[in-house]
């Protein structure tokens, strides 16, 4: 016979609230707490298997003290890593809760690839008060379940969202906020153009939607439940997620974004720091000038480390060699890695007719068609040897004045990577640490 | 001589509407792409009818987006204002494509109202066992391989260059379908069964060689769920065989409403 440790992850607790379910209002849970129970549960799941336990489940239930794991995939994704042997299983996914099923069979295979193999995929419509505090609607539970598990299992085994229930991304990153201690930061993004053919989401929606959909989550974040929201996309009557965010008021928030100006003026409202992405340095700089004048009209200041950037890395023993790297891995990213049919740069209505016309005035070259030297002379990417590497950098912190780079680095190999890495954290990371007593989440992204 | 070309305000909506010709009043709906032109099928229509072909608004024509149009019985209830504007108790209706797809959720609203139905390759019900290419995803030889039998039929339809200007126009056309036709693409899941309505006399004119949605299953559907619907089929023609065939389509036109005696 085989042993599986099966766990709720319950918020033990004692109330006179005549029910523990949906309307038990989410100022009972106690983040502080939530964490320490977490990781202690955890704890348990990881010890089960190094005591000789076959399988290790999770499970999904919504809005309630007795199983705050409204998300059974994020807790599947920290055991993956952290044990080597057993079998995870896991008891959700409510499938007619969640809007798109897809969503479902990308997280199920990514969990299920990482570990191994070592995944079980439950499959379950949730329990009858779910259907209060999830918004979905009972009377189509049954026949959405079937459609959606056809759908998961033909995505899983044929050749071949994105918009999810916003609610459902407030609980997952709550989940990692506390388990984390609030070390998370949320990227609210919509998703680039091609992402609304693979998930059939409606782009002339997309921004409206994003607005919204943003809007639910600040406030389940921050407002205390239950208390209903009724929106042109989303409406529940009970929004009352378990866990809260142990961050106050929430997790900061970041935007990704290509420098539409109806974003940055979004963002800078909101104080959300700006990502640039794989963005020309002339267009950062602009970009950034919009972001900060933004910030002036609405009455602050920006900080540094709302000015962030995703720009590839590249360093070696000498220029020569890190060119010869850039050359065949970095240029991968933008030639291959972002070759796309060409509709698929420009659904209908996925961008405001204003910002087309900007665009159709200079358009920007396709990644698919970006030279190395091009990419080199607008600073697209960044290498060279170590000292190579820190000049170019300081056009990103003094000049750009950016406060966070995010970029990754590709060797060629793992160990040439992790060879990278270790000489970017030895020859250039140190020259960069004035501000290493500052927190750079402190007073932005909320 | 040039159609009349008319700005009109329906309900706060403003519409590009091109009519000319003497006689019973006709509505022409284009299909997506065909806002703002007069062709060869309206003018034979023309002879025999007061044609009236306003715009989708936000296709084409100048004709701005209309944002409050979310669904495509948005557009059938504009519809029924715009007859309403110009006090048309009852007219001739013929759809094309999308345009067809317009007209069919029209006549289940309000089949009293329309003296003859023509649908010519509509879209907009579900085919068992027919999924429509996903035009969105396609680059234009993709879109004009798939909509033409007869590709140099498309170039009625080609725009006068790829000035910003111009591809600005179409990002807004683009947009106004999407807006109601991406997802579910080209239908609306509660039309099929609503067809049963239709009480206005029907014909449906097919192209044979419809590669968006083909005879069958597609034809043969809307001829089954429409009671007493007459299909004709046109041999030279894809999707458009109004374009395609445009005086054998004329002609069809105006020997069934003649044979409906309702002209």
């Amino acid at each position: 016979m085989k042993f599986y440790y099966f766990h709720l992850m319950p918020y033990v607790m004692e109330h006179d609230e005549p029910s523990s379910w949906v309307t038990l209002s989410n100022r009972f849970y106690d983040p502080k707490q939530g964490q320490i129970l977490y990781n202690q549960y955890l704890d348990q799941l990881e010890y089960a298997e190094a005591l000789g336990w076959d399988g290790l489940c999770v499970n999904e239930h919504h809005q309630n003290c007795y199983g705050t794991m409204p998300s059974p995939n994020v807790m599947a994704a920290m055991l993956v890593r952290r044990t080597s042997r057993a079998k995870i299983a896991i008891l959700g996914n409510g499938l007619p809760l969640r809007e798109n099923p897809l969503r479902i069979a990308e997280e199920i295979a990514m969990l299920d690839v990482a570990s191994g193999g070592r995944v079980i995929s439950g499959f379950v419509r949730g329990i009858s008060a779910e259907y209060f505090s999830t918004g979905a609607n009972p009377t189509h539970s049954r026949e959405r379940f079937y459609e959606a598990a056809e759908l998961i299992l033909r995505a899983w085994t044929e050749p071949g969202p994105f918009p999810e229930n916003p609610l459902r991304i407030a609980e997952e990153i709550a989940m990692l906020d506390v388990a984390s201690g609030g070390r998370v930061i949320s990227g609210f993004v919509r998703g680039i153009s091609a992402e609304y053919f693979s998930t059939g989401a409606n782009p002339t929606h997309s921004r409206e939607r994003f607005y919204e959909a943003a809007e639910l989550i600040l406030r389940a974040w921050t407002e205390p439940g239950p208390f209903p929201f009724d929106g042109k996309y989303y409406r529940y009557h009970y929004v009352n997620p378990w866990p809260r965010p142990i961050q106050t008021p929430h997790p900061p928030v970041w935007c990704p974004s290509q420098g539409s100006s109806e974003t940055v003026e979004w963002a800078a409202k909101r104080r959300f720091p700006y990502l640039m992405v794989f963005t020309p340095i002339k267009r950062i700089a602009q970009i950034y000038g919009e972001y900060r004048e933004a910030c002036q009209r609405h009455g602050y200041t920006a900080s540094r480390y709302q000015l962030t950037v995703n720009v590839p890395i590249v360093v070696a023993e000498n220029d020569a060699r890190a060119a010869e790297i850039a050359k065949k891995n970095t240029m991968w990213v933008f030639n291959t890695g972002l070759r796309m049919h060409p509709p698929f740069w420009r659904p209908p209505g996925y961008m405001t007719e204003a910002s087309l016309r900007r665009i159709l005035q200079n358009p920007p070259p396709l990644p698919s068609d970006l030279t190395f030297e091009q990419a080199d002379r607008e600073g697209y990417i960044v290498y060279g040897s170590p000292a190579t590497v820190r000049d170019k950098l300081k056009v990103f912190s003094d000049e750009l004045k950016a406060g966070i780079v995010c970029s990754g680095m590709n060797g060629g190999s793992h160990e040439a990577t992790l060879e990278m890495m270790q000489l970017f954290a030895e020859e250039v990371m140190p020259h960069f640490r004035e501000d290493a007593e500052v927190d750079e989440t402190a007073g932005v992204g909320r | 001589m040039p159609p009349a070309r008319r700005e009109l305000s329906i309900r706060g909506t403003s519409v590009h509407m091109l009519s000319d010709g003497a006689g019973p009043p006709l509505l022409f709906l284009h299909g997506a792409g065909g806002g703002g032109r007069w062709l060869e099928f309206q003018e034979r229509l023309a002879k025999t009818f007061t044609v009236l072909s306003p715009s989708h608004p936000g296709h084409g024509g100048g004709s701005p987006t209309a944002e409050w149009i979310e669904h495509i019985s948005d557009l059938a209830f504009h519809y029924m204002d715009l007859l309403d504007d110009q006090r048309l108790p009852r007219v001739h209706v013929v759809g094309a494509s999308f345009g067809g797809w317009i007209a069919a959720e029209l006549a289940t609203m309000a089949s009293h109202r329309i003296a003859s139905l023509v649908l010519i390759d509509p879209l907009g019900i579900k085919v068992d066992g027919w999924i429509y290419p996903f035009l969105f995803g396609m680059d234009i030889p993709e879109v004009v391989a798939t909509v033409f039998h007869n590709p140099m039929a498309a170039l009625a339809l080609a725009p006068p260059d790829q000035s910003p200007e111009t591809l600005a126009l179409q990002y807004r056309q683009g947009t106004a379908l999407a807006r109601v036709a991406w997802n579910p693409h080209l239908y609306d899941p509660l039309l099929r069964r609503r067809l049963g309505r239709i009480a206005a006399p029907t014909l449906l004119c097919w192209g044979a060689h419809d590669r968006l949605a083909p005879l069958s299953p597609c034809g043969d559907t809307w001829a089954k769920e429409i009671p007493g619907a007459r299909l004709r089929v046109f041999a030279e023609s894809g999707h458009v065989p109004h374009l395609e065939e445009p005086e054998a389509v004329a002609q069809a036109v105006l020997e069934f409403c003649r044979s409906e005696g309702a002209s």
